[in-house]
């Protein structure tokens, strides 16, 4: 009884003085779920498990669980661009993720990420890969990313969840008849999609002066700065953003975060793809 | 055009169109039921408690179904006018992929009409009288839909889950069954295929512990024999099979 006493205890604690109770872990070198600073949560991913989709993915990283489909569409191209097909990637984060958000029109946040993920994945697919007739017909892709469970680092989830969802992806193969004005699909045969890059994305913050790796929700609320950093897979750089300060002194904070996700970039590779 | 999502292309997208079906290969009723008898449902797999930050939350799963349900509060009523008894809300929200043809983000209103269905078959069920002024919101995502009516069931069932798992005040579990008619005889839990084929489906929710119904939902012609017939059928199974699975979910949920 004396333990569930005092675990009561400390969540009440941890509610009303989040940043002191942080500040007391961070003080003893840990995180309050047990990690070290530089620690990531343990990533799980499953695909092709949605058969109404032409490809999705199912991501855990930690407790964060976000769920990707990949739906492929038909459309006339834009009479400025002739020869592109569109990918139009979306997060949802539901009022059913976490007490944060309230259902309705897409909030802030969601807005934010689905454009910071368009941004990332332009450089996945190529355009014209997406063709079927020049000027006439193309592929839109629309990958929707959805948030069952949120706790932190949505970015580097959602964004893995996309990948994977592409990387699963299979297009059902058109049929192009001369004199034929319409173009069907395939029902046996289909095609997986070109893809030019995988980036993944790995995230850091700031807390004080300390640099914790792949924060969580917990933790996100409380830290100065936020920094992602997107590589490929030659471990060059995709994207790389910071908001906010860096840390005081002399110390190039940026530069600890890209070797950080390099290092952790290659161990992940071997894990997941 | 909205603003606050990354758009396609301005003129409308459509679903790709495919090659005619060969005739042979072609299920048809008259084939029968590949995988089960017709008064067998589908094998259910119930997960309550994994949205971390939600009071309650369920997971249910059967076969192609896949639904998440999280419940938030009791919490406190805002922007409603003083009430003795509680609300409850009931949200439905189709992923954009959960079924064959694309849901595009507002152009949808058929997760209202659902709403409604598992909100009727929950109210009857919470403790409303209880918490003055308090709102309980439920919040259901379909991941994956195969038949509209089986997932009104399976909804219902993951949110009388995560209602219990939420600790909310209970008479008893609602569970529900959906059956369909097809060729003057009950399918049990029909699947999207078999729901387009049938004459009519229904979709009953039951308090098993209270002996009570707390919705029917009806939808095609059938004669009112066979929607009894039906409700019988849907009745039998839920209380004996469907309950058992639920509070044996919940219970192991409640080991750990």
């Amino acid at each position: 009884m004396a333990s569930d006493d005092d675990a009561l205890k400390a969540a009440v604690f941890q509610r009303l003085h989040p940043r002191t109770y942080l500040d007391r872990f961070v003080a003893e070198k840990y995180r309050p779920d047990g990690r070290q600073f530089d620690g990531w949560r343990d990533v799980s991913v499953n695909v092709g498990s949605i058969s109404t989709a032409d490809g999705s993915a199912l991501v855990r990283l930690g407790e964060t669980t976000i769920v990707c489909g990949v739906k492929a569409e038909f459309a006339e191209p834009e009479l400025d661009a002739p020869d592109a097909g569109f990918l139009v990637p979306n997060v949802d984060l539901p009022a059913l993720c976490s007490p944060k958000f309230k259902p309705g029109p897409p909030s802030d946040e969601a807005q934010v990420l689905s454009d910071r993920l368009n941004e990332v994945l332009s450089t996945t697919i190529p355009l014209s890969s997406l063709v079927i007739k020049p000027g006439k017909l193309v592929w839109v892709l629309y990958v929707d990313a959805t948030c069952i469970n949120y706790d932190g680092n949505v970015f580097d989830a959602a964004l893995l969840a996309m990948v994977a969802a592409l990387r699963n992806t299979k297009l059902p193969k058109p049929i192009i008849r001369e004199n034929d004005e319409h173009v069907v699909c395939s029902r046996t045969e289909t095609i997986p999609l070109q893809i030019a890059k995988t980036p993944i994305s790995m995230s850091f913050g700031v807390f004080d002066t300390t640099l914790l790796a792949d924060p969580t929700a917990f933790e996100e609320p409380l830290l100065d700065t936020t920094i992602s950093v997107v590589l490929d897979e030659q471990n060059s750089l995709v994207a790389v953003s910071q908001l906010g300060p860096g840390l005081p002194g002399d110390e190039d904070v940026l530069s600890t975060c890209i070797s950080a996700a390099k290092q952790r970039r290659v161990s992940l590779e071997k894990q997941i793809l | 055009m909205d603003r606050r999502r990354i758009n396609g292309p301005t003129e409308d997208s459509f679903g790709p169109v495919f090659e005619a079906d060969e005739a042979e290969g072609i299920w048809t009723p008259a084939d029968g039921r590949k995988d089960r008898g017709l008064l067998d449902i589908r094998p259910i797999f119930l997960q309550p408690g994994l949205i971390s930050e939600a009071n309650g939350s369920a997971y249910i799963e059967t076969q192609k179904t896949k639904i998440a349900c999280a419940v938030y509060g009791p919490r406190q009523s805002k922007n409603t006018a003083y009430s003795e008894t509680g609300r409850l809300n009931v949200e439905v929200k189709f992923t954009p992929f959960s079924c064959r043809r694309r849901r595009a983000p507002l152009r949808d209103a058929e997760d209202r009409s659902l709403a409604v269905a598992i909100h009727q078959a929950l109210v009857s069920s919470v403790r409303l009288e209880l918490l003055p002024k308090s709102t309980i919101d439920v919040f259901i995502t379909i991941i994956e839909c195969d038949g509209l009516e089986s997932c009104v069931a399976a909804g219902s069932v993951a949110a009388s889950t995560a209602l219990a798992d939420a600790g909310i005040e209970l008479f008893g579990l609602v569970v529900s069954c959906a059956a369909s008619l097809v060729e003057n005889q009950v399918w049990l839990d029909p699947t999207e295929d078999e729901e387009r084929v049938s004459a009519g489906t229904i979709v009953l929710s039951c308090l098993p512990a209270l002996n009570k119904i707390t919705n029917v939902w009806q939808t095609g012609q059938m004669p009112a024999l066979d929607v009894l017939r039906c409700m019988e059928a849907c009745q039998q199974k839920a209380t004996a099979e469907i309950h058992s699975i639920v509070a044996q979910a919940l219970l192991e949920n409640a080991k750990i």
